[in-house]
């Protein structure tokens, strides 16, 4: 109980922070505020970074930047993939499933890193798709083509389950069509689990996100985004830790709030112990 | 009741009949069998994934907007040089048979030759790469089960549930931080800091080439430990809550045979698959990390090939990345197979 509540406050706290601070505060995030790398102060909360910026406003429009494009990476898999999944789980020939199984594995045995950097040689490290800034794009797209294939996973094995209950054979008797048992009668069992995994998958795609520009892609600059600005803070890690940290915190305690919260919905909690 | 029969004297044809057990279930269970099926499984995904990437490449090759050859040329480019990359980059034939023409190749072991180091085969562009990271992952791997298989056993047979409590809590924090970023934090701190290891860098050769690698791989062990911590300890609360640990302890086994004995192999089990699992997230991992600390890895070769638009490079290396973690699965699975007591033991 005390881990679901400490991670919704967390989860809660950043993405509250991050929606409301760019509204409230006007000030534009790449404007040069101050002299570069100034320790934390009143007037800047965070300091300022390598160009003279101010840090406190830049990590949390990166970070509303960020969490943006956690959730559109995440909730169309989440929707597409689970339906895809129910309906191979559900499906009566057996060629297909096997066929299915084994092109979605050959998808999942791809490294996300090595994909999203193929990704963008295709598409070009600066694609720009209106609202989205350069970089963007082919990180979404890497997403897309690889990661839906664990919600269609997860759902055909929870409906492998459920197709031998009675409750399932009473509607296939009653007449149902395969479309609505699949929506109205199976999916209510599979969105717990997916969800559950969609929360963790959206730590793990900013967490990749941030990684990205060391490799030379992700959102490009002057675009404020926790991965970009811990790679710019990498230099002067020692004089002007601020400039890291504070990416770094947001970052790490999103990441945590969310698995506290999955651990609690998930978790089995009667301890046992051994005498 | 035919599950415990094992017989020298009949068949397991014979054994499943008595079973009353049909021949084919009986052959379903015989471990041999399992061990084949996982087998032609991987051979499957393999395949998949040996289609998605050559028909990957070669479609998007001819989906980017603009000309390949023209972009890795430059605009100065020869129509001659112009000709003979597309040719190289098989723009010229249709899809199916550029598809057919990869495969072929690739069942010689021949991954193409790179376009940035002309005329050098992908191979002997790749590998010394390859070598940086598996030898990175390895040690990760090797390291993570050291660190995690105790930790998740001792908080699980803790007495007191407050250790575990802030233990889990613990291990939590650490798979939530980022890998790079715990490489940065530890670059500042291990090694500026302290000068307790090498900032970045990397030796040609083992044995030095440990003091390059041992910071990277704990930054990368704070996250695969703790997953298999995790893991560990789920398995043996769920081996404790079985009624024979408790009719074991009933009996007046001493509490340290027990968990030696009773508990500790039966938690190990989800060490192996994870390790599986973990393989694609791991080399992702690794990438970035080597990133962090200058590693002369794969991330490295695969970020320069993607700058100068090395196609062959870039495919092979989606290739050998993709196979590697099909192998490591396969190897998982069949060393899962042998450990399981409990898989291919009906009749």
């Amino acid at each position: 109980m005390v881990e679901l509540g400490l991670g919704i406050t967390l989860v809660a706290g950043i993405v509250l922070a991050c929606v409301l601070i760019p509204l409230l505060d006007h000030a534009n995030p790449d404007a040069l505020v101050a002299a570069p790398l100034q320790p934390p102060s009143s007037a800047h909360p965070f300091g300022t970074d390598t160009l003279g910026r101010d840090v406190f406003i830049r990590v949390f429009t990166g970070g509303r930047l960020d969490l943006t494009m956690a959730a559109l990476g995440v909730a169309p898999l989440l929707a597409i993939g689970t339906m895809i999944g129910a309906t191979i789980g559900f499906a009566r020939s057996r060629l297909l499933d096997s066929v299915a199984m084994r092109l979605m594995d050959g998808l999942l045995a791809f490294p996300f890193v090595v994909l999203t950097l193929v990704i963008i040689l295709i598409v070009g490290a600066d694609a720009t798709v209106w609202p989205l800034p350069s970089g963007a794009v082919s990180v979404l797209v890497a997403v897309w083509i690889v990661n839906w294939v664990v919600y269609a996973r997860l759902a055909r094995a929870q409906i492998l389950v459920l197709r031998e209950e009675d409750f399932i054979s009473a509607a296939r008797m009653l007449g149902f069509s395969r479309a609505r048992i699949i929506v109205r009668h199976l999916l209510p069992s599979v969105w717990p689990v997916t969800l559950t995994y969609a929360a963790t998958d959206a730590v793990l795609f900013i967490s990749v996100m941030a990684g990205l520009p060391f490799l030379g892609a992700g959102i490009q600059p002057p675009t404020p985004d926790w991965g970009g600005m811990l790679y710019e803070g990498r230099g002067v890690l020692g004089q002007a830790p601020w400039i890291t940290l504070a990416p770094a915190a947001l970052l790490a305690g999103f990441g945590l709030g969310v698995m506290l919260i999955t651990d609690a919905v998930v978790g089995r909690h009667r301890r046992v112990t051994l005498p | 009741m035919s599950d415990k029969i094992t017989s020298a004297t009949h068949s397991r044809e014979e054994v499943g009949r008595i079973g009353r057990l049909s021949r084919n279930q009986a052959l379903r269970r015989s471990r041999r069998f399992v061990i084949i099926k996982q087998t032609v499984d991987r051979v499957g995904q393999l395949a998949a994934v040996v289609f998605f990437v050559t028909v990957g490449t070669a479609v998007l090759l001819r989906v980017v907007p603009g000309d390949p050859a023209r972009t890795i040329l430059g605009s100065h480019a020869t129509p001659q040089s112009l000709g003979a990359l597309r040719r190289q980059l098989g723009l010229n034939e249709s899809v199916p048979s550029q598809v057919a023409q990869t495969i072929v190749r690739l069942v010689h072991a021949n991954l193409g030759t790179s376009i940035v180091y002309r005329g050098q085969s992908v191979l002997s562009v790749v590998a010394p790469s390859f070598g940086v990271t598996a030898s990175l992952v390895g040690v990760t791997m090797l390291m993570s089960v050291i660190v995690g298989i105790p930790i998740g056993l001792g908080l699980a047979v803790s007495r007191s549930s407050f250790p575990d409590l802030v233990g889990r809590l613990a291990l939590t924090v650490a798979i939530a931080v980022p890998s790079f970023l715990v490489g940065l934090l530890l670059l500042l701190g291990v090694s500026l800091k302290l000068g307790w290891a090498p900032p970045g860098g990397w030796a040609g050769s083992w044995p030095t080439n440990a003091r390059y690698v041992w910071l990277p791989a704990v930054a990368l062990t704070a996250y695969l430990g703790p997953v298999i911590a995790r893991a560990v300890r789920q398995m043996a609360q769920d081996t404790i809550s079985q009624p024979f640990i408790e009719a074991a302890c009933a009996r007046g086994i001493p509490r340290r045979r027990v968990i030696w004995r009773y508990v500790f192999p039966n938690a190990l089990l989800p060490v192996i698959t994870l390790l599986g699992y973990s393989a694609s997230i791991l080399i992702s991992g690794a990438v970035t990390v080597e990133a962090v600390f200058a590693l002369p890895g794969v991330g490295q070769i695969l970020t320069t090939s993607v700058q100068a638009r090395d196609y062959p490079v870039v495919q092979g290396i989606a290739l050998i990345t993709a196979i590697g973690v099909v192998a490591i699965n396969l190897l998982t699975d069949v060393i899962y197979t042998l450990l399981d007591p409990r898989i291919g033991a009906a009749a």
